[in-house]
């Protein structure tokens, strides 16, 4: 039931006790005269502060406060409450009786007399403390983030790849510090249009038409294109992105890297090229061949014809060639994967030379003279080491075919013995020396046609190495070129 | 130049009399500072008020950091105005930390001023040796504090405290709207020039006749502050006022405006 409107008057009334109001509200009251002296407070703000009314009537309001604080409040509360007539919301550090602090917010009105001049300043204070503990926590917990933002960007910046990041959009909002090294450019410069100009023109449509589709579909990015370094030099790079998607699932943000692969680029292509020329070298002899079966086919009834003993001939020598051409491969595999067995005796190099040099005088018209310390032995594999002297030999043979006069020297020095093979040939320059021991390296001989697989050096290099020994070649052009090896004399 | 001038520190001019009176604000406020005082002085004379760079409606892409860490920053805008209006003979009114301002101003061209009226100043705030200035390292940095923590009112000094978002543009809105409009960042700068500042040996320099408005119970500027400036400066006449605290302009114009008319009819 309803009261009625009599007792319901009467209830509200009794609700509205003005001084118990005042002395008792859940917050503090004072009021101050126009210099600051407290001429009035309540109940809940004495208990707060711990003194008796008797004690703070008649003193200075800001005496509550620390030094800091009376500085403030003579310079900003005073003028602001007199200029303004309100104050809102200053924080300010009360102190206590007993000398502990209190934080509070302070609010003010002005009661003006009839001149417009301020008789007082009513405040009220409201007990802060706890939100104060609230911004301290928050602030703490903005110091953390930051400083594990920082932290995050340290890494960013010191990981060895180019990472970025992009908007769902596409364009990009950050990249690392390795970014900006390698493109020589301020982290503000990273607008899409400053990389896409990077970008090399004949990938530029094929990456924009692929970062296209990823942005449509949302699929991850993974697309190989050439960049421009500083130096304006277009390296492979492989770039990838990932999308990120937030707590709901929605594309928020790409994730991307940018590697540089154009050294692994490289190497796959000179290992095509390489494929390129074993297949021709191959094809050359096995043409060769397949014409002799031809011609035997043709002749094979009549045993006596006089052509079948050079067609066999022809035939051995290109079994031969294809056969060393595939040892040479197997070999080059032995050595990639480190199954180079030695079987080491003592040898003594200058009959082990001698032995290769008299199968090669045999069929050639060459002048072949080995000097030296012709008594000197090494603890070496006899046919791995025949087979370097051999490629040095036949080198020398092919590169140089108009000097007829091959030189050996014998050299025993300090606990090794020294090879030297030297030719009089049309040398070789200085910037492809440091080069002919590399795989699938080949000097291009003036009819541009490939002789070899470029593999016999690598493959002699590997056996040196094996051996402990090092190898290596010196020319003058136009004097001739002396490869050479060294070995240790023991284990 | 002088377009410039009057434009950046926002300088205004009323009254219709002919002797110069020109005002300068004091720390963390702006030319509204004045406005319980002005209208006893338009009848007589022109007044000129202005806003230090970085303060009220001054044009705040002019204040430069370096420029305004030293007092001479604040010093040089009392300067620029004068040279603009080619003020001459001007009688200089300023509170607290501008009476510093016109002091070095005054010592630098006496030619500008007439007469120098300094209310509640102080030549240094940091007690010394044989000297005390009221306040210790440790209150100043308490005064900081407040003023990082409460730079009018709670909340518009918190949230960007701990959101950091630098460019609010209400900020700008609330500060043109309310009094003592002065950036957070500058009114700190300001405070750190003037309270860590020492210009005691300026006074003995000052060549031209100065009144000192000592407040009873400034904290800020106590009463043996202004003693020290009546007794250091030549040709210093010291007034003690009944008015409390620092702002006597603001808390007691009418008697402010008796001291200062007494002294100006007087001298």
């Amino acid at each position: 039931m309803d009261m009625q409107a009599g007792e319901q008057h009467e209830f509200l009334t009794s609700l509205i006790d003005v001084a118990e109001l005042y002395d008792s509200a859940p917050c503090g009251y004072c009021s101050l005269s126009p210099s600051g002296t407290i001429i009035r407070i309540n109940r809940t703000l004495l208990n707060w502060l711990q003194y008796d009314e008797q004690e703070l009537l008649g003193q200075k309001f800001s005496l509550l406060l620390s030094k800091g604080g009376q500085m403030h409040f003579e310079m900003f509360f005073m003028p602001m409450a007199s200029v303004k007539n309100a104050v809102k919301e200053l924080s300010y550090e009360i102190v206590r009786k007993d000398g502990s602090i209190m934080t509070v917010l302070l609010n003010a009105s002005v009661r003006l007399d009839d001149k417009g001049k301020v008789a007082a300043i009513n405040n009220v204070l409201t007990d802060n403390s706890g939100r104060t503990q609230y911004e301290k926590d928050l602030m703490q917990a903005k110091r953390q983030a930051e400083s594990e933002k920082k932290r995050l960007q340290f890494m960013a910046d010191l990981v060895p790849e180019i990472i970025w990041t992009a908007t769902a959009k596409g364009n990009l909002d950050y990249v690392n510090a390795r970014f900006c090294q390698y493109f020589d450019c301020d982290g503000w410069q990273t607008r899409s249009s400053f990389i896409l100009s990077k970008v090399h023109p004949d990938e530029l449509k094929n990456l924009l038409r692929v970062w296209r589709e990823c942005l449509d579909s949302g699929t991850d990015l993974q697309i190989n294109v050439r960049l421009a370094n500083p130096a304006g030099q277009y390296e492979w790079h492989l770039l990838k992105a990932a999308k990120f998607l937030d707590e709901e699932g929605n594309l928020t943000n790409w994730f991307g890297s940018c590697a540089n692969i154009n050294s692994h680029v490289k190497a796959l292509k000179k290992k095509d090229e390489f494929i390129n020329i074993a297949s021709h070298e191959l094809k050359t002899p096995i043409t060769s061949l397949k014409a002799v079966l031809q011609l035997l086919d043709r002749i094979k009834a009549d045993p006596a014809n006089k052509m079948i003993p050079s067609l066999i001939e022809k035939a051995n020598r290109n079994v031969n060639k294809v056969n060393t051409l595939v040892e040479d491969l197997l070999n080059a595999s032995q050595m990639n994967e480190g199954q180079l067995h030695l079987n080491k005796t003592e040898i003594n190099l200058a009959e082990l030379i001698g032995d290769c040099v008299y199968h090669i005088r045999v069929d050639q018209q060459y002048d072949i003279i080995t000097t030296g310390a012709k008594e000197a032995t090494v603890f070496a594999d006899e046919g791995r080491i025949e087979q370097v002297v051999n490629n040095f030999i036949s080198n020398a043979m092919k590169y140089a075919p108009d000097s007829k006069q091959i030189n050996i020297v014998i050299t025993e020095q300090s606990g090794t013995v020294l090879v030297e093979v030297s030719d009089r040939g049309p040398g070789i320059s200085a910037e492809k020396l440091p080069l002919l021991f590399d795989r699938y390296y080949q000097i291009e001989n003036k009819g541009g046609k490939y002789s070899g697989l470029g593999l016999g050096l690598f493959i002699c290099a590997e056996i040196i190495k094996r051996h402990g020994g090092t190898i290596g070649a010196k020319s003058i052009v136009g004097e001739g070129s002396t490869f050479w090896f060294r070995l240790p004399k023991e284990n | 130049m002088a377009e410039h001038v009057i434009k950046r520190n926002n300088v205004n001019i009323i009254g219709n009399g002919e002797q110069v009176m020109i005002f300068a604000h004091g720390f963390g406020c702006d030319q509204n500072a004045w406005k319980f005082i002005v209208d006893a002085f338009t009848n007589d004379y022109k007044l000129v008020l202005f806003d230090y760079t970085g303060s009220g409606n001054s044009d705040i892409s002019q204040y430069n950091q370096s420029k305004y860490s030293k007092i001479e920053g604040y010093v040089q805008d009392l300067l620029d105005v004068c040279e603009a209006l080619q003020l001459k003979d001007a009688i200089f009114v300023g509170h607290s930390v501008s009476s510093m301002v016109g002091l070095l101003a005054a010592n630098q061209h006496p030619e500008y001023f007439s007469k120098l009226i300094l209310i509640g100043p102080s030549p240094r705030y940091l007690n010394a040796q044989n000297y005390t200035g009221g306040f210790e390292q440790k209150d100043l940095e308490g005064l900081f504090e407040f003023m990082d923590s409460n730079y009018l009112g709670w909340s518009s000094a918190m949230a960007p405290a701990i959101m950091g978002n630098a460019d609010r543009p209400e900020l700008g809105d609330f500060l043109t709207s309310s009094f003592c409009a002065t950036d957070p960042e500058v009114a700190r700068e300001f405070a750190r020039v003037t309270f860590f500042g020492d210009n005691r040996e300026d006074l003995p320099k000052s060549t031209v006749s100065s009144l000192t408005l000592q407040c009873a119970e400034d904290i800020i500027a106590p009463a043996i502050v202004g003693q020290y400036v009546n007794d250091h400066t030549p040709g210093n006449v010291l007034v003690q006022l009944k008015a409390t605290g620092h702002c006597p302009h603001i808390s007691e114009p009418e008697e402010t405006i008796a001291a200062i008319k007494q002294y100006l009819n007087a001298n």
